[in-house]
């Protein structure tokens, strides 16, 4: 394989971790939202993630039979995982975490973990109780089409793109646009906003956002509402990309989106965003090097395949935490006076 | 205004306030002084909500508001400077008004307030851009004693204005705090380790010594009484 099929197929490699990455990046918000105002580390919102992941599947189901727009269908799934996750985020905090706030940190942190194997077996019973464990999500018809495939009206731009190496379907180019859209609201929201601004005052001090008059648990309920909320819309888009989810699947794209915050400086909000779409790269560069290696006649060095997808994103972070603790964004500990 | 009966304090086990009594009376500025561990700021922290008093009550304007939690009584007309200024470190000097403002919903009062905050403190303009962690310490305590004027408080709570800062500053913060009392009528309660400094700006001053009051009265009486220097704020 030459440079010149090489490049594109790089390219192309990784467009579809960028596309991955949108994915880790919603889900790293979550995790780093919580830690901005709690310094919790949550452990609970992989489940969190995939019961946006399993109420978004039950829309489909249920609606599949139904006459509607497939997008419809897929903003409804989007607002019924926002409302499930978002609702139960604060529900945990509400009964898991906030009656241990002045508990020493580890304390919480083994609870968050608690919480989390709780909610990976009740997403399995009452999936359970209905005979299903592996849930298929039924996409409505044309998702999984090529994007501006060769009947498309857009034919030209897909044959652009397929020129340059990156062949992309319907339902990858919606992961990244309500990636995005949820980006942007989400970025108004913390900066430009009085409830955002109360966030960041909560997120920096808690006791002296008080004597502004801000009511420090409204606030954190509020954060667990919008990061839990994220959760549900990353659910939905995992449960797109990949097709399938149970009760289990929390646990990889959570400790992956977990990493990412940290890449990125836990409690960064732009730094979980950059750490998710790295990470989605890397992951699929070391998954295709197996290919590359045939393609190279490298395969005998047997050294990278795909199975080491996983040890190539905690590597990233072991040498983060080695040589910028604070992550790609982060910023040291402030001083307090 | 202000007035606690019997107030107890405990942090954890620790019983830091053992039954202050204290007046302080409608636009007046009382001090509270005494040395390290005195409980001063332990009073301010009681007064405002961050602390619950375990025993006796808090009573502003004739309603008893021990046990209610800071954020609601900041709606009573009381601010509250804390101990080390509390700046947010990561907000601008603008957003930092803001929020003080946060109780306030109409926007046109906030932006009048921020302009009435730079009237008083013009170094504020200048750096109304700048995240507030970056500023001097002098500045953050500009930035938050105008903070806390974003509620157009009745009672302004002051806790150590004058710490960490160069005596210019030091200066500059009791003047305004002067102008304040005098022109728009705020009561105000002073907690300092500067006595001197207290004393002379105060009416009525309380000397407080391990969670006790020990002595309190005219302030500039007390200013003049050596003994009390000696005893009770460890001057020589």
């Amino acid at each position: 394989m030459d440079f010149a099929t090489l490049a594109p197929f790089l390219v192309g490699v990784v467009i579809s971790g960028l596309v991955l990455g949108f994915v880790y990046a919603i889900i790293a918000l979550g995790y780093t939202m919580v830690y901005g105002v709690l310094q919790l580390i949550n452990f609970a919102h992989s489940e969190v993630f995939v019961t946006g992941a399993v109420v978004g599947f039950e829309i489909f189901r249920v609606l599949n039979g139904v006459e509607m727009n497939g997008y419809l269908k897929l903003l409804l799934a989007l607002i019924a995982a926002m409302v499930a996750s978002g609702l139960l985020n604060i529900l945990i905090e509400r009964l898991a975490y906030r009656p241990l706030r002045n508990a020493p940190r580890l304390v919480p942190l083994i609870t968050a973990i608690g919480v989390s194997l709780i909610l990976q077996d009740l997403i399995r019973i009452i999936e359970g109780f209905q005979g299903r464990f592996d849930l298929t999500y039924q996409l409505p018809t044309g998702f999984s089409t090529p994007f501006c495939g060769p009947e498309s009206s857009c034919a030209g731009v897909g044959k652009f793109l397929g020129g340059i190496g990156i062949s992309l379907q319907i339902k990858e180019v919606i992961v990244v646009l309500v990636a995005l859209v949820s980006l942007a609201a989400l970025n108004y929201l913390v900066n430009f906003t009085k409830l955002g601004r109360a966030i960041r005052a909560v997120a920096q001090d808690r006791v002296t956002a008080g004597l502004m008059g801000i009511d420090a648990n409204g606030i954190i309920s509020l954060t667990f509402l919008i990061g839990g909320a994220l959760g549900g819309i990353s659910g939905v888009l995992f449960g797109l990309k990949f097709g399938t989810v149970n009760a289990y699947s929390g646990f990889d794209p959570g400790i992956v989106a977990f990493t990412a915050a940290v890449l990125g400086g836990i409690g960064s909000i732009p730094g979980a965003v950059l750490g998710g779409l790295v990470l989605g790269v890397i992951q699929n560069l070391i998954g295709v090097t197996n290919i590359l290696g045939g393609a190279l006649n490298i395969a005998n060095l047997g050294v990278i395949d795909s199975s080491y997808q996983r040890i190539g994103a905690f590597l990233v972070l072991v040498l983060i935490l080695i040589f910028k603790p604070t992550g790609l964004l982060g910023r040291s500990n402030v001083e307090k006076v | 205004m202000l007035e606690l009966r019997g107030v107890h304090t405990y942090y954890g086990h620790i019983h830091a306030l053992k039954g202050i009594d204290a007046v302080v009376p409608d636009g007046e500025i009382v001090a509270l002084i005494g040395g390290n561990g005195a409980g001063k700021t332990t009073t301010l922290r009681t007064i405002s909500g961050m602390l619950r008093p375990k025993q006796g009550s808090v009573v502003m304007q004739g309603k008893d508001i021990s046990g209610i939690p800071a954020h609601q009584i900041l709606q009573m007309g009381m601010s509250h400077v804390p101990e080390g200024r509390r700046i947010f470190p990561q907000l601008t000097v603008r957003e930092n008004l803001e929020i003080g403002a946060h109780t306030v919903t109409d926007r046109k009062v906030v932006e009048e307030r921020i302009q009435e905050g730079f009237t008083y403190f013009p170094r504020l303009k200048e750096r109304e851009n700048q995240l507030g962690g970056t500023m001097s310490g002098g500045e953050q305590q500009m930035l938050a004693i105008a903070r806390a004027l974003m509620v157009n408080p009745k009672l302004l709570l002051l806790d150590e204005p004058s710490m960490g800062l160069s005596p210019l500053f030091v200066e500059a913060i009791f003047d305004i705090i002067v102008e304040l009392n005098a022109k728009r009528g705020t009561t105000i309660l002073l907690v300092e380790q500067n006595a001197q400094m207290a004393l002379s700006v105060a009416k009525t001053a309380y000397v407080l010594q391990t969670g006790e009051v020990k002595l309190s009265g005219n302030a500039s009486d007390i200013a003049e009484d050596e003994s009390v220097r000696k005893a009770y704020l460890g001057e020589d």
